[in-house]
């Protein structure tokens, strides 16, 4: 355990927590989805990968600035959440959660084919903010277009408690996903808090959708899949329902993922990151923070 | 007459993976690692017969039986969970199962070359078929013995009373662990079953292809493997049959002139049925066509014991 193995630890730690927001933001996504519907929203991450794809279109067509394409990814993916919504969520019978389970791995497949045979499957070019930008903390070096990542997930975040402890809207929110029955005899309309859920869900999305690819620099349909296992490794560690625990469960995953990219590899790293999955599931089933009734 | 042949085998293998989910979906779990069971059965079952020169048949009951075991010892933790985690849990599983067969390299010298699964590349020749004479009508028939087989040892567990105890706990947990049924080791066993079945199939499957790659046994196969039966209903083994019959047949091969198309009606196909048949093709009722007894379709599965 020499200086420089130790220098490389930090600094990949760093950076994994910094890429971790990321999946922070899709583990609140999941989570919000299940804490108003009861239910898992499969096709979340590839709803997410179109939303950025609609963000590039604006680049590649219009070369606009990176603060359209990202506000574009944004929006283009709460209102593709929206359209999941109505197709896999709203008219399939409540009582048999099977059936929106498996339309929205439908929705998934049928996204993801579609954003392929839009691009022909091809990586394309993400516009990135202060790609050359370096601080130097001591010997660790911080990259800039991490640290914008970060900061925007932050921001993100930061608006979406605003939303659920300060409006109107969020409190309605909270009280469906506290009790649906008592929601709706107080007179919320609660399609209409789904509705709004999936929309706010899916912005949150694109944003990750868009930080991640500006991160990596590029565009290609495979992260799709990884958004979402990453994201559904965040929800369980965190706990379902439960915001902050995804937040710092988000964290924990980024750094870890890093740690063993460095360690083993980066054919092998995703083995470990689910194995720690596994032993989570194990030993503390409700996630870090969870109690033993939010199981399921 | 070899294309049909081929289909028939295809049908044959994807109505074992099909089977698999059946009976763990049966207890009212959605798992998503078959995918990641249909793997261990498939190199499992090619490494005996490649590697180490075993027959056809003991080299599938081998795969079943190592598969089986793997997906007791998922089973236990994984089933800690329930719903919606448990989704998470095997797609992860399945998931590493992939990355692991993608690092896994083992490769030993048989006949004067190197044969094994060799990382991303995959594992090829296994040529157990043509070594031993087998023209493609003998596969096709030997596939479809095993699955009858299989279903109709399902349709008998599906008839007797384990087959009621499965459908209980399917159907409402609480009520079926008051009557003094023990939900662990219901579900591990439906797991395993499961596996053993999932096993089976991918060890037919690697034969009937020859070269197996991680590739293949991605989320679209997973996806695949639950789709069947939920599709086709859970009321029997038939829907689950009738289901592979469409895809497979149908969808996947009678519209090959749409091209690459066709993967994006899949999905769609998928969504519309959820919408507009919710409990499957056949629904959850057997049908009543094959129904032992007509008094029996008045009793509620809950009720039935």
């Amino acid at each position: 355990m020499d200086y420089f193995f130790f220098l490389d630890l930090i600094q990949f730690t760093v950076d994994g927590l910094l890429f971790g927001t990321t999946y922070a933001l899709i583990g609140i996504g999941f989570t919000l989805i299940f804490g108003v519907m009861r239910k898992l929203n499969l096709a979340y991450g590839a709803a997410a990968l179109a939303g950025t794809y609609i963000g590039l279109v604006m680049f590649l067509t219009f070369d606009a600035h990176p603060a359209i394409v990202f506000l574009a990814s944004a929006i283009g993916s709460g209102l593709i959440g929206l359209v999941v919504y109505l197709c896999c969520f709203r008219f399939t019978p409540e009582n048999y959660p099977m059936a929106s389970l498996l339309a929205s791995v439908g929705m998934l497949l049928f996204i993801d084919e579609v954003v392929i045979h839009a691009s022909h499957g091809l990586p394309y070019p993400y516009p990135s903010v202060f790609r050359d930008a370096i601080i130097e903390i001591g010997d660790v070096w911080v990259r800039g277009d991490l640290l914008f990542v970060f900061f925007m997930c932050v921001v993100a975040m930061g608006i979406l408690f605003w939303l659920l402890y300060r409006t109107p809207l969020g409190l309605a929110t909270r009280a469906v996903s506290q009790q649906p029955r008592a929601a709706q005899l107080c007179g919320i309309d609660v399609t209409r808090v789904n509705m709004m859920t999936f929309g706010i869900a899916g912005v949150l999305g694109g944003i990750a959708g868009a930080m991640t690819a500006a991160a990596v620099g590029v565009l290609s349909p495979v992260i799709a899949m990884g958004l979402t296992v990453k994201g559904l490794i965040v929800v369980v560690i965190g706990g379902l329902g439960f915001i902050p625990g995804a937040i710092i469960a988000g964290l924990l995953v980024g750094a870890a993922e890093n740690i063993f990219l460095l360690l083993r590899g980066v054919t092998e790293r995703d083995i470990y990151v689910m194995l720690l999955l596994f032993i989570f599931l194990t030993l503390r089933p409700g996630g870090l923070f969870g109690n033993a009734q939010s199981r399921d | 007459m070899d294309f049909y042949l081929g289909l028939l085998q295809i049908i044959g293998v994807h109505t074992l993976l099909g089977l698999s989910a059946y009976v763990v979906l049966l207890t009212g779990q959605v798992s998503m690692a078959q995918a990641g069971f249909y793997a261990i059965g498939a190199y499992v079952a090619a490494m005996c017969t490649a590697m180490f020169g075993f027959h056809i048949l003991p080299a599938i009951l081998v795969a079943g039986l190592v598969t089986a075991f793997v997906a007791c010892i998922v089973g236990f933790p994984a089933l800690r969970v329930k719903g919606l985690m448990l989704v998470v849990a095997t797609l992860a599983f399945g998931e590493m199962v992939r990355m692991f067969f993608f690092n896994f390299t083992w490769r030993i010298e048989r006949g004067g070359e190197l044969v094994g699964p060799n990382g991303a590349e995959g594992f090829r020749a296994i040529r157990f078929f043509p070594e031993n004479g087998w023209e493609t009508g003998d596969v096709t028939v030997f596939i479809w013995c095993v699955v009858a087989v299989i279903m109709a040892v399902l349709w008998w567990v599906d008839n007797s009373r384990a087959g009621a105890v499965l459908r209980a706990v399917g159907h409402d947990e609480t009520a079926a662990q008051s009557i003094g049924l023990n939900l662990t080791a219901i579900k591990v066993g439906a797991m395993t079953a499961g596996g053993m079945i999932a096993g089976m199939g991918g060890g037919i499957y690697a034969h009937t292809v020859t070269h197996i790659e991680h590739l293949v046994f991605g989320v679209l196969l997973a996806t695949f493997a639950i789709a069947y039966p939920i599709l086709g209903g859970l009321g029997s083994v038939f829907g689950t049959v009738i289901a592979v019959v469409f895809i497979q047949g149908f969808l996947v091969e009678g519209l090959r002139f749409m091209g690459e198309w066709r993967s994006i009606l899949f999905g769609a196909l998928i969504v519309l049925a959820m919408n507009f048949r919710p409990t499957g093709l056949l629904g959850e009722r057997m049908p009543r066509l094959f129904k032992p007894r007509p008094s029996e379709s008045k009793l509620e599965p809950k009720g039935a014991e």
